[in-house]
């Protein structure tokens, strides 16, 4: 199938970008990696008059800045992997990064793109959530911020509006002892998740105690979703024990209510969320005593 | 970009591109909506650069550009013009020999249908030059921009056949069972980058 | 053995479908001349003695292209004013058609045809599945006119001057359909009251295989096992979707596609209601087939755009379009019920089978038929009934794909073995060496086998392969191992009198072309036929060159399909083959002044014997010297398998030439808090009879076993109300590089076959293997057997769930 016919333009920065949405209004797309978009051309699914290319926009590298780690939001994926600047300060994006597709899929998809794509499957997506990103958005009246958390809003949505940009996603740094996990069930090698877990944990140094965790899910909803803040906050100034953490994984995924589709049942999903949850936060707490000890 | 009505159908702009395919520049009309994909296998009569899903799932319509694996079926060809795209042909040598990657494939048999081929050999040959340049890189290590290249963080050494399968993993084959593809990209791997090259 | 008339090679725009460019050097070896026989020969499990081709793992010929991505396939192919095709297809599974307005698509700028049914010459094709052995005869449209039975059934078809027209304008063709009630069960199918897909009824055919007295020897059975297995939609996902090109050559409709099957060019001309030699049909070489492209895909739509447009016209299927509309593996619903004694001993079995044709025919008949013949798998067993119904459904066609019905029964028939086993306390092993076929044994049909047995040796290379168990990778996970064993017929059902024929040319200097029928699905079909000539004629394979498939210019070789092209052609090339010889030998001997038996043909020369320095001449002075004898070069020959018949009131009769037994065994570690499953290893063995070429063996077992996989654990098909819950090929899980360990391969080879040089076809048989060996080995490992395809991580832990009693 070929795509319905439109127009191209490619602008060279944000402000070009923000004023051609703002010039061609609903009927216009941003062409970032193209690889959930452009599909969805071949396909027919979407249509749009003009797709504006934002390629070029922005050549900047993966920086820190003000103690946050600063991802243009043209970041490919496979820099995600490959560059130590995010490696170093936020390792749980590159290891969700790795469930991303495939080779062809992480030189082109960029980070930006992953998240506005809002895929409510998403490892990107989800590990901002644990991660406690946030993204930096321009539009015509300046730029805001939204924390991921705030910025999914339902299936394949989030609350950009029409004429808003991302630019920037930012993570904040998280002080040793640090430990992370990233937890995913797929039907098949590279694809999709079914379910997967994102862990973020910080440890008091001496003690082992958790003082921060946070665990994003995908594959449970209409979007990603981080998960019960009230099991989760439950560890928080404790060292918890297996059956202790058994528990709060449980809770996690009573919390949950995941629809059911052709790949997997709701029920199916709920399961997979107590088993990911425990597994995740384990490795994550084993990671941060990892890091204590080195 | 300038867009030139021609005429051809009405509200349906085209312009004159001009893109560099196996180190030559080649010149088409297109419009906004021609994927590299069909400008190479209909318009420059590559036929090695094959339709198969649409989707960016397949890898059949895999091509290198700027040296890295990319779908051309996801891809405009407008978003071509001044980057550098290599297809299967590029490995053939001027008289037409075979690559010592097409090579290995042959001897070992990773071809069945042949029509997945391209795209294996194309990501197999990326993966090849990424290791060798990591190579190079250990043996003179200059400051070299992290995108060109960049090799996994991972120890130095070929890589190993479970990594060749990750590297794979995005290039479907229905024929094979990828066992003799691994055993011919190891193979080829193994040769070194002072093999026949 | 006739001459073919003379004929100049034609002038039209045909490329030489292969250009040998490059050859692997062949070794060369003391050459020992393989008796030229084919009927079988003693049998023996020692490997076959080398031969100098024969034997070889060599590639060459289309292989050379493939690497080097110079092949052209169906839609490589542009011609001077070419138009590009699309069907429009039906959205709904069962309703009337009131209208189809098509003023608003031909309107469009650019649209050169858009046709419906009313624009078909003769709007029906009837497909004689069975030969006339009970089956209904349904009549199937090209382009609907009626009625619609399935969502993505065909009702228009257009061209265009671009392919974004085509698809535009298909957009804009409204068909007003009045929906029926559908029918989407196969059980349901059966009801009385059943909505009918057809009137002629929902059942197509009713098979019976009947043989001693089943009801006496289950009630004296010690213990009798029963069992229901169901099995899925699969498709066959071929990288390459169907494809082709047609155009006017003079008045001949010229159609090059990617098919198996080139005799369609009758059902063409019966299409258009042309005389039959107004009709051609070229195979390019395919990019996979699987039986996907053995009924007709893109023919019958590019041969009428091109006949009413006298225009070329190109079509290739969106994968999407593919995935929704292209005809699928029949499911099958399987109950066993099986008898034995307390030995192990199995005394009687009682199968019925039930498979799911959706709307149409296609070959469904004779895939039931084969599933029944095939239900009791490789063991004896003195007291059969076996019923096999195809139902229609108003779900996706179903046809052939790789195993073909005896596929999916190996999943029946080697669970009750391991059940059968559990419930007397013996080993899953040990059963079935106490059941195993022997040469000379009656099958359910009543026919007796005339070639050896060797499942048992593969059944011992496979377990001896496996090797040491592993350790599970994480506390909590369980391994275990399982292996099954499967029969699968090579060659045609014996009913249809089945030929194959080719034609070889050995030229002035020495070279040789090789015409054949065959079509090539990317298993070597053409590239095998070269290496057995060559082993034959002493041609390099650098200097054979082989046009395959075109109902022009190649003497006819059926459809690839089957298993039967190494079979059928292949023993049509030994035989043209040895036709050659028996010219060339005469005069070779006078030249070399020796006896005709120690003549040996190798590396383009024809010498006095073996010894390196016997005196020799090239081929190119020994065609020469035939030339000037008037002795002929060129020979045809038609190679016809065995031809049989079978009874359906009796259940008994002719079923298949002969069978391809083999052995998996897999390892694998289950996960059981998510009920994922890994495959740790896997082990592959086929009595191949003798191996043609091993790598390429290898390859289709490997391969095949990939494609098992898939089957086993990850592919479905889902289908609610006859509508599939996604069309998009990142929805469907055929197996990526990552899916599965390597498979190791354990080729044996007994010396006996019926194809050429005692070979055995090996295109199918690693299919069915596959799914049972992996349920056998996840109930080795947690104590749950499968019996639902496919067995994903959500049904595992659901049956983990079951034995634990949890809710």
């Amino acid at each position: 199938m070929v795509a319905a016919p439109f127009e191209y333009a490619r602008v060279g920065s944000y402000d070009d970008a923000v004023q051609a949405l703002s010039a061609y209004d609903e009927d216009a797309k941003l062409l970032a990696g193209g690889q959930s978009l452009v599909p969805m051309l071949n396909l027919r699914l979407v249509r749009p008059t003009v797709l504006i290319d934002i390629n070029g926009a922005d050549a900047r590298a993966p920086h820190l800045a003000d103690g946050e780690l600063v991802l243009p939001a043209l970041t490919r994926h496979v820099r995600l992997t490959t560059d130590p600047v995010v490696s170093g300060h936020a390792p749980l994006l590159s290891a969700a990064v790795r469930y991303v597709g495939n080779v062809r899929v992480r030189n082109r998809g960029t980070i930006g793109g992953s998240l506005a794509h809002a895929d409510p499957t998403g490892e990107l997506s989800c590990a901002a959530l644990a991660l406690g990103a946030s993204v930096i958005v321009y539009g015509p009246e300046g730029a805001r911020v939204i924390p991921a958390g705030e910025l999914f809003t339902g299936f394949l949505g989030t609350q950009l509006a029409p004429q808003e940009v991302i630019g920037e996603v930012r993570v904040p740094a998280w002080r040793p002892p640090y430990g992370w996990s990233f937890q995913e069930v797929a039907r098949r090698a590279s694809d999709f998740a079914v379910v997967a877990v994102a862990a973020s944990v910080q440890a008091d140094p001496g003690r082992g105690l958790i003082r921060q965790a946070r665990v994003g899910l995908a594959g449970v909803a209409d979007r990603v979703v981080l998960a019960d803040e009230s099991a989760v906050g439950s560890l928080v100034g404790t060292r918890p024990t297996d059956a202790e953490l058994a528990g709060v994984a449980r809770a996690v995924a009573e919390a949950t209510s995941p629809d059911s589709d052709v790949h997997a049942s709701g029920a199916y999903r709920k399961r997979l969320v107590a088993v990911l949850t425990r597994r995740a936060l384990a490795e994550a707490i084993s990671r941060a005593d990892e890091a204590e000890a080195a | 970009m300038s867009a030139e009505q021609n005429g051809s159908e009405p509200g349906r702009s085209r312009a004159l591109v001009t893109l560099t395919v196996n180190g030559a520049e080649r010149e088409a009309w297109v419009e906004p909506g021609d994927l590299l994909l069909d400008v190479l296998h209909d318009e420059f009569g590559l036929g090695e650069v094959r339709y198969g899903c649409g989707e960016g799932v397949c890898g059949t319509c895999t091509v290198l550009v700027d040296g890295e694996p990319v779908s051309a079926c996801l891809m405009l060809a407008v978003q071509a013009e001044g980057h550098a795209v290599t297809t299967l042909s590029a490995l053939s040598g001027a008289r037409d020999e075979l690559h010592p990657l097409q090579q290995a494939f042959l001897r070992l048999g990773g071809s069945q249908c042949g029509f997945c081929t391209p795209g294996v050999i194309l990501t197999a040959y990326a993966l090849a030059q990424r290791f060798e340049a990591r190579g190079s890189e250990a043996r003179a290590p200059e400051a070299r921009a992290p995108e060109a290249r960049a090799p996994e963080a991972r120890g130095s050494g070929a890589p190993t056949r479970d990594e060749i399968r990750y590297e794979l993993v995005g290039n479907l084959c229905r024929c094979t069972g990828y066992t003799k593809i691994l055993d011919a990209i190891e193979s080829y791997l193994a040769e070194g980058p002072e093999g026949s090259r | 053995m006739t001459s073919p008339p003379t004929e100049a090679v034609p002038t039209e725009a045909v490329p030489t479908e292969t250009q040998p460019t490059e050859t692997q050097p062949t070794e060369t070896q003391p050459t020992e001349t393989q008796p030229t026989k084919t009927q079988p020969t003693e049998p023996r499990l020692a490997p076959v003695a080398p031969m100098r081709v024969v034997g070889q793992r060599v590639s060459h010929h289309d292989f050379v292209d493939k690497v080097k991505g110079s092949l052209h396939y169906a839609a490589d192919w542009q011609l001077p004013g070419m138009l590009y095709g699309r069907v429009v297809r039906s959205l709904v599974p069962s309703a009337r058609i009131v209208s189809i307005d098509t003023a608003q698509a031909q309107a469009m700028r650019g649209v050169a045809a858009v046709l419906t049914g009313a624009d078909v010459p003769r709007n029906s094709l009837v497909e004689r599945a069975s030969g006339g052995l009970g089956e209904l005869l349904v009549p199937m449209p090209i382009l609907a006119a009626d009625r619609v039975r399935y969502v993505g059934e065909p009702v228009a078809v257009v061209a265009a001057v671009t392919q974004q027209i085509a698809d535009e304008a298909a957009e804009l063709v409204a068909v007003e359909y009045e929906e029926l009630p559908g029918l989407f069960d196969m059980e349901a199918a059966l009801e009385p009251d059943a909505p009918r897909v057809h009137d002629e009824g929902n059942v197509l055919v009713n098979w019976h295989i009947a043989r001693g007295d089943v009801d006496a020897a289950m009630a004296a059975a010690d213990v009798v096992v029963e069992g229901t297995y169901r099995t899925q939609h699969v498709e066959h996902a071929y990288l390459e979707p169907e494809a082709g090109v047609g155009w006017m050559d003079h008045d001949v409709v010229t159609v090059r596609a990617s098919t198996q099957v080139i005799e369609h060019a009758a059902e063409i001309a019966e299409i258009l209601d042309l005389p039959a030699n107004k009709v051609r049909v070229i195979a390019a070489y395919m990019g996979g087939g699987f039986g996907g492209k053995e009924d007709m895909t893109v023919e019958p739509f590019i041969a009428l755009l091109v006949w009413k447009t006298g225009r070329p016209v190109r079509m290739i299927w969106d994968r999407q379009e593919s995935m929704l509309a292209s005809t699928k593996r029949h499911p099958f619903l399987m109950r066993y019920r099986t008898g034995a004694r307390d030995d192990g001993r199995i005394v009687a079995q009682d199968i019925d089978l039930l498979g799911d044709a959706g709307a149409y025919p296609y070959l469904s008949a004779r895939i039931l038929f084969a599933g029944a013949a095939l239900s009791c798998g490789p063991y004896q067993v003195p007291n059969v009934r076996v019923r096999a119904r195809p139902v229609f459904t108003n779900n996706v066609p179903t046809s052939a794909f790789r195993g073909f019905g005896a596929m999916q029964v190996t999943f029946g028939y080697e669970s009750q073995m391991d059940r059968v086993a559990a419930a007397l306390g013996l080993d899953r092993g040990e059963v079935r060496r106490r059941n195993f076929l022997r040469k000379g044994d009656l099958i359910p049909t009543g026919e007796t086998l005339d070639t050896v047995v060797a499942v048992d040796e593969t059944l011992r290379r496979a377990l001896a392969a496996l090797g040491e168990p592993s350790p599970p990778s994480a506390p909590g996970r369980l391994v275990g191992r399982g292996f099954a064993c499967n029969m699968q017929p090579y060659g045609r059902t014996i009913w249809f009198r089945d030929r194959a024929s080719a034609w070889l040319t050995l030229q002035a200097d020495g070279t040789l072309l090789i015409r054949s029928g065959v079509t090539d699905l990317g298993a070597g079909q053409a590239a095998s036929l070269c290496q057995i000539a060559s082993e034959m004629l002493g041609v390099p394979l650098g200097d054979i060159s082989v046009y395959i498939g075109d109902t022009a210019l190649t003497p006819p070789a059926g459809g690839t399909f089957a298993t039967r092209q190494l079979y059928m052609s292949g023993n049509a090339v030994l035989n043209a083959a040895r036709d050659l010889r028996a010219n060339l030998d005469p005069v070779a001997a006078d030249l070399l002044g020796c006896p005709a038996g120690e003549l040996n043909y190798s590396g383009g020369l024809v010498r006095a014997g073996d010894s390196a320095d016997a005196k020799g001449v090239s081929l190119a002075e020994l065609a020469r010297a035939c030339d000037a004898q008037a002795v002929e070069l060129s020979c045809l020959s038609t190679w016809r398998a065995q031809a049989g018949t079978f009874d359906p009131a009796t259940g008994q009769g002719g079923s298949f030439p002969d069978y391809t037994y083999g052995t998996h065994a897999a390892e694998v570690e289950v996960d059981p808090e998510t009920g994922e499953v890994r495959v740790l290893r896997y082990v592959a063995s086929h009595d191949v009879g003798a191996a043609i070429n091993p790598m390429r063996v290898e390859g289709q077992i490997q391969g095949g076993a990939m494609q098992g996989l898939g089957y086993a654990l990850t592919e479905e098909i889902v289908l609610e109300d006859g509508l599939t819950a996604s069309s998009l090929f990142s929805s469907y899980f055929i197996p990526t590089s990552l899916d599965m360990p390597d498979v190791q391969v354990e080729i044996v080879e007994s010396g006996e076959g019926k194809g050429p040089l005692n070979a055995r076809g090996i295109g199918e048989p690693p299919l069915g293997p596959v799914a049972p060996a992996i349920a056998s080995a996840i109930a080795d490992a947690t104590g749950c057997r499968p019996t639902r395809l496919p067995m994903t991580a959500e049904r595992i832990l659901a049956l983990l769930d079951e034995q634990a009693g949890r809710p």
